[in-house]
């Protein structure tokens, strides 16, 4: 029998891969907690991303279409000149557009709407096609019969003003026909929806409406089509012609790959914001990845001193475990993949209601591989120190027949490799996120969780063994549970504590901005605002308001629209600005100058001009938006302003009050500045005691009396505002639940570990002369303890985080929800107690004898 | 004079520290001649299951030289006493400890794949069926009675060809036909192999089947029947 080869050969990482795979054998039992989190965790980063992917590839393949040409050159308030002109048609088929917000109302002046109109020519759309109900060519659609023009309406206008097709309607001095209801506008996503209700027209019936005025905020698009297969060098190429040959154009060129940079931007920004939420479901997951490594260990230590005894080195054990722990992790994250492939074709259905593009499915092997690697760092995160006891477990207790318990920290080195693993994976969450500070808040507000919800179940054991004795069983049993060493109350608080906290955060935060738009308008917000009134109209159109609402209060401002084209001399598009400052540089703003210092701020740095001052333009700046732009008193904005760039000295600073919704304008300038540039004037009424009848009498009277002004009544833009914040809201919370669902699962786990201890106590008790009824309530007080001091918790902490993120980050007033505090007691409770009662329940009923035999 | 297979001098090892330290083992010294047979007996917390571990390399001792089939223990660390332990030396324990997802082959394996022995599952076949198994290498533990998953931990303990089979309470979990079975089954390996066995049993009558028997008390040897022997070796 003496066979065995005398040379001793270090056992292989092959070897310990077949060792694993045999002790697999019996199945995946105590791990489909573990597989659950992992691969929810995964489904919901790789989905949210496939998401993300599905909706940017639809915008880039059907860039064409969305931006209504190869290129497109946008212009406010003016048209091109005729060098430009001549310089777009050389190029390709050009289409002219305008876009402006303007009011139909019906001819007998009973009611009238807000409508996003959009006036183009003949040769629109290049590309897509436009599809009505019925459908029409250009002429049928818009041209002029019967003294009316035509136009093509959304079937909502035809809705809000009770019309059918057919009828007419007025818009600024103009009879329009509705002959057509819009099914499909092949640019709608690049050329704006917003507020309103779509009316198209041709650029013949808008000019004949006589809306068009000096100062008009109008804007102009001439859409290229180029020779079919040009390249994006020639796209390039045009840009930076038109941008060297017409210097002060004032123009924003966008070429058909970057269609809608907004939207865009705005998805990405927000699909990395739910991978935030998913990593949380994740990393939730990873304390129930921790805890069956933990069991899974626990159960195996005779398993791994015997191996240890037949010549085992420790390394060896360590590569047994690791290698099993990754086969299931890799499972889950198989599984994770699978649904995150499927979510794009489910919510390409799902989103078709809510984005104006056919986000089509797909398979994103990127988001996917971003998916799967999150999924394997947060397992060995989380594996690696639960692992590391197994190096530690002694080969000798196999000869005493003692139990396996290990107390204190792993060796250092486990430490390390988890410490780097978790380095890793904080530095890929931040890396590539859309804004970097908000991703490493997250990293410290996760990790200062962990460290507050250990205190926490401290606290919360401290506590217990310090209760003063207490004469009721139940109670003193319940105590004594939540205290005594093995306890259920760190993995509960941990568990239920952090998706608790993250779902309490967001209710919080979705309440008070909900609050804030719909309930709690301020008090001195407008009622309505007009735009596009024009200079030699402002008088006159005061008088008529101030009739129509003796009690309101009128303010106004001129405004222009200015694109800031340089800070300090330096082109922006050569700066590298934060996330929080970039829109002040996205496109158009709107820009006003004023004598004196504007209601509703207050100068925080510099001094304000004389009310005669002709010197160097001077403008007065945001501080907020001043410090993300880093900008200060004394620095230069040069703004391109009707075609012509405007450079001004920062003289002072000043604090705004957006939430306010008055007049607020980032820039005011000096009034020497726009010296005889054309204007119009921006107005707003004020009358808090206004009723709905009262507030339709001020829409008809001034929209009769100044048809080409544009009023905005600001409680219908809010309920707009609402329902896209409603929107938002429903991706919140799906993502949040998700963290939820993950933190159940782990609750659940936990719980069932706890229950498979305690079999023994419950057996003992009951030997002892401890009712069944004693043992449920026993249990049930000491669920119901650890639930409601989870919530307490949950409730301060997330309270925290709601109140710093809308005071502080959104600067809008927190708003005191007792409902929040509620549901989240309610739920800590139902879980607690029904997660834990659903398991001792089973306990309870079985026989004292076998289970003492076998203890 | 006769060579050492084990050769303890003056060992101490004290177990826990502060208040709950206890002193196991006191100035220990011991020859075991090479296949010999030697019976460890005492009452329980006597050290003699602590003195097995030492044997075995699974416990480090405070003092003194711990010498086994020419090397000296005390200076390996946990990684080479356990390539040590599987190059020489098999261990029987009271509750088998057979990993319950292999079957008995897999099992008899384990110490000879860890060896890197490209044989290991032939070897282990044939030493199966050397303790009588040969109809039960597919099998798992928790398809085997206790005798026979005895039988599988022997087999384990001696597929690698150990110079040093150590056992502790071998028939300690087995009724008594069975536990019989067992002991004629361990000496008749001892034998045939020339194997030095040490074994620590409460049996007095599995103590007396051994060459020799050294008796323990509160750590120290209170009694060794091959005395002389030693004096003679030392």
């Amino acid at each position: 029998m003496s066979e065995s080869s005398p040379s001793r050969a270090t056992p292989s990482l092959k070897l310990a891969l077949a060792f694993a795979l045999r002790e697999m054998r019996s199945g995946l039992a105590g791990f489909y907690i573990f597989l659950a989190c992992i691969a929810l965790g995964v489904a919901a980063i790789g989905g949210v991303n496939s998401v993300a992917n599905a909706v940017s590839a639809g915008i880039s393949s059907q860039g064409q279409n969305i931006l209504g040409g190869d290129l497109r050159f946008q212009l406010n308030q003016r048209e091109v000149n005729p060098d430009e002109r001549a310089f777009l048609e050389s190029k390709g088929r050009v289409a002219v557009s305008a876009n402006m917000r303007s009011m139909a109302r019906l001819p007998d002046g009973s009611d009238q709407s807000l409508v996003e109109l959009k006036a183009v020519d003949g040769a629109y759309p290049l590309y897509g096609s436009l599809v009505t109900t019925p459908a029409g060519d250009d002429e049928a659609l818009f041209a002029e019969m019967n003294g009316a023009y035509g136009a093509a309406v959304a079937q909502v206008l035809l809705d809000r003003l009770n019309l059918k097709l057919g009828d007419r309607v007025l818009v600024g001095e103009k009879t329009f026909e509705l002959r057509a209801v819009i099914d499909n506008e092949p640019d709608l996503l690049s050329d704006g929806f917003g507020f309103a209700p779509r009316m198209m027209v041709s650029l013949a019936g808008l000019d004949a409406a006589g809306l068009v005025q000096p100062g008009s905020l109008v804007e102009h698009s001439y859409k290229i089509a180029l020779p079919a297969g040009s390249s994006e060098a020639a796209l390039t190429e045009i840009r930076d012609q038109a941008k060297d040959k017409f210097p002060q154009a004032g123009w924003s060129i966008r070429g058909r790959t970057n269609a809608a940079p907004s939207l865009s931007a705005n998805i990405e920004r927000f699909s990395q914001f739910l991978t935030l939420v998913g990593l949380t479901a994740l990393i939730v997951g990873g304390v129930g990845v921790a805890n069956a490594v933990r069991a899974y260990i626990d159960a195996k230590r005779g398993v791994i001193a015997t191996f240890k005894s037949l010549g085992a080195p420790g390394w060896f054990v360590i590569a047994v475990y690791l290698s099993q722990i990754l086969i299931i992790a890799l499972l889950g994250i198989a599984v994770g993949l699978v649904l995150a492939a499927i979510i794009p074709y489910v919510s390409g259905y799902a989103l078709q209601n809510v984005l104006p593009i056919a986000a089509k499915g797909g398979f994103f092997p990127g988001a996917l591989a971003w998916a799967a690697l999150f999924g394997f760092l947060t397992t060995l995160a989380f594996a690696i120190l639960p692992l590391g006891r197994a190096r530690d477990v002694p080969a000798t207790a196999l000869f005493r027949e003692q139990g396996f318990e290990q107390r204190g920290w792993p060796k250092p080195a486990y430490l390390l490799a988890a410490g780097v693993v978790i380095a890793v994976l904080c530095g890929l969450a931040v890396l590539f996120s859309y804004d970097r500070r908000i991703a490493i808040i997250f990293i410290g507000a996760v990790a200062f969780s962990f460290v507050v919800l250990r205190g926490v179940s401290l606290a919360v054991q401290w506590l217990a063994r310090r209760a003063p004795r207490v004469r009721s069983t139940a109670l003193r049993l319940a105590i004594g549970n939540i205290h005594r060493p093995g306890a259920l109350t760190p993995s509960v608080v941990l568990s239920l504590g952090l998706g608790l906290t993250l779902l309490v955060t967001l209710a919080l935060i979705d309440g008070s901005l909900r609050h804030q738009l719909a309930g709690n308008l301020p008090e001195r917000a407008p009622n309505f605002f007009f735009v596009d009134i024009q200079s030699r109209q402002v008088d006159a159109f005061k008088e008529v308001l101030q009739k129509s609402a003796p009690n309101g209060k009128i303010v106004s401002a001129p405004m222009l629209r200015g694109r800031i084209v340089a800070l300090n001399g330096t082109d922006v598009t050569k700066l590298t600005i934060p996330p929080e400052g970039a829109w002040v540089l996205r496109g158009d703003r709107g820009i006003t100058y004023a004598k004196n210092v504007p209601e509703n701020s207050a100068l925080t740095k510099g001094d304000w001009w004389p009310a005669d001052y002709t010197g160097e333009p001077l403008v007065s700046f945001s501080a907020e938006e001043a410090t993300n732009l880093g900008l200060k008193v004394g620095d230069t904005v040069t703004v391109n302003v009707l075609g012509r760039n405007v450079t001004a000295r920062i003289a002072n600073l000043r604090q705004l009050q957006w939430e306010s919704l008055a007049i607020n304008f980032v820039m005011v300038f000096s009034p020497n500045t726009f010296a005889g540039a054309p204007h119009a004037w921006l107005a707003t009424l004020t009358d808090p005691t206004s009723t709905a009848q009262e507030e339709a009498a001020v829409m008809r009277n001034v929209t009769q009396a100044f048809p080409a002004v544009t009023t905005v009544r600001v409680k219908d833009a809010i309920t707009i505002a609402n329902e896209l914040v409603g929107q938002l809201a429903v991706a919140i919370r799906a993502a949040a639940s998700v963290a939820l669902v993950a933190s159940i699962l782990v609750l659940g786990g936990a719980l069932a570990a706890g229950n498979r201890a305690r079999v023994h106590d419950a057996v003992v008790l009951k030997t002892l002369g401890a009712t069944r009824r004693t043992l449920i309530k026993a249990f049930s007080l000491e669920y119901m303890l650890l639930g409601l001091s989870t919530a307490i918790f949950a409730l301060l902490a997330g309270g925290a985080a709601a109140w710093y993120i809308v005071v502080r980050v959104m600067t809008l007033p927190a708003y005191f929800q007792p409902e929040v505090g509620v549901m989240t007691v309610i739920i800590a409770l139902v879980l607690t107690v029904g997660f834990g009662l659903a398991g001792t329940w089973r306990i309870l009923g079985q026989k004292a004898a076998p289970i003492l035999r076998n203890l | 004079m006769t060579k050492s297979m084990i050769a303890l001098d003056h060992i101490e090892l004290t177990l826990g520290s502060g208040a709950s330290s206890v002193h196991v083992l006191k100035d220990v010294s011991l020859r075991i001649n090479s296949g010999q047979s030697v019976g460890i007996v005492g009452p329980s917390g006597s050290g003699k299951s602590t003195l097995l571990m030492v044997l075995a390399g699974l416990e480090q001792v405070d003092s003194g030289s711990v010498e086994i089939a020419g090397e000296k223990l005390e200076k390996m660390n946990e990684d080479e006493a356990a390539a040590f332990r599987g190059r020489n030396i098999g261990i029987v324990f009271q509750s088998f400890h057979l990993i319950p997802n292999m079957t008995a082959l897999e099992n008899v394996a384990v110490p000879l794949e860890l060896a890197g022995n490209p044989d290991a599952f032939a070897i282990a076949e044939r030493v199966l069926a050397a303790v009588g198994l040969a109809d039960r290498v597919t099998h798992y533990p928790g398809e085997l009675s206790g005798g026979e998953q005895q039988r599988v931990a022997i087999a384990r303990a001696l597929a690698p060809s150990p110079k040093i089979l150590i056992a502790d309470e071998p028939t300690g979990n087995l009724d008594t036909a069975t536990g019989k079975q067992i002991a004629d089954l361990l000496f008749e390996k001892q034998k045939e192999l020339g194997l030095t066995l040490v074994l620590v049993t409460h049996d007095a009558s599995l103590a007396g089947r051994c060459d020799r028997e050294i008796r323990v008390r509160s750590g120290r040897i209170e009694a060794d029947e091959d005395a002389p022997e030693l004096a003679k070796t030392a």
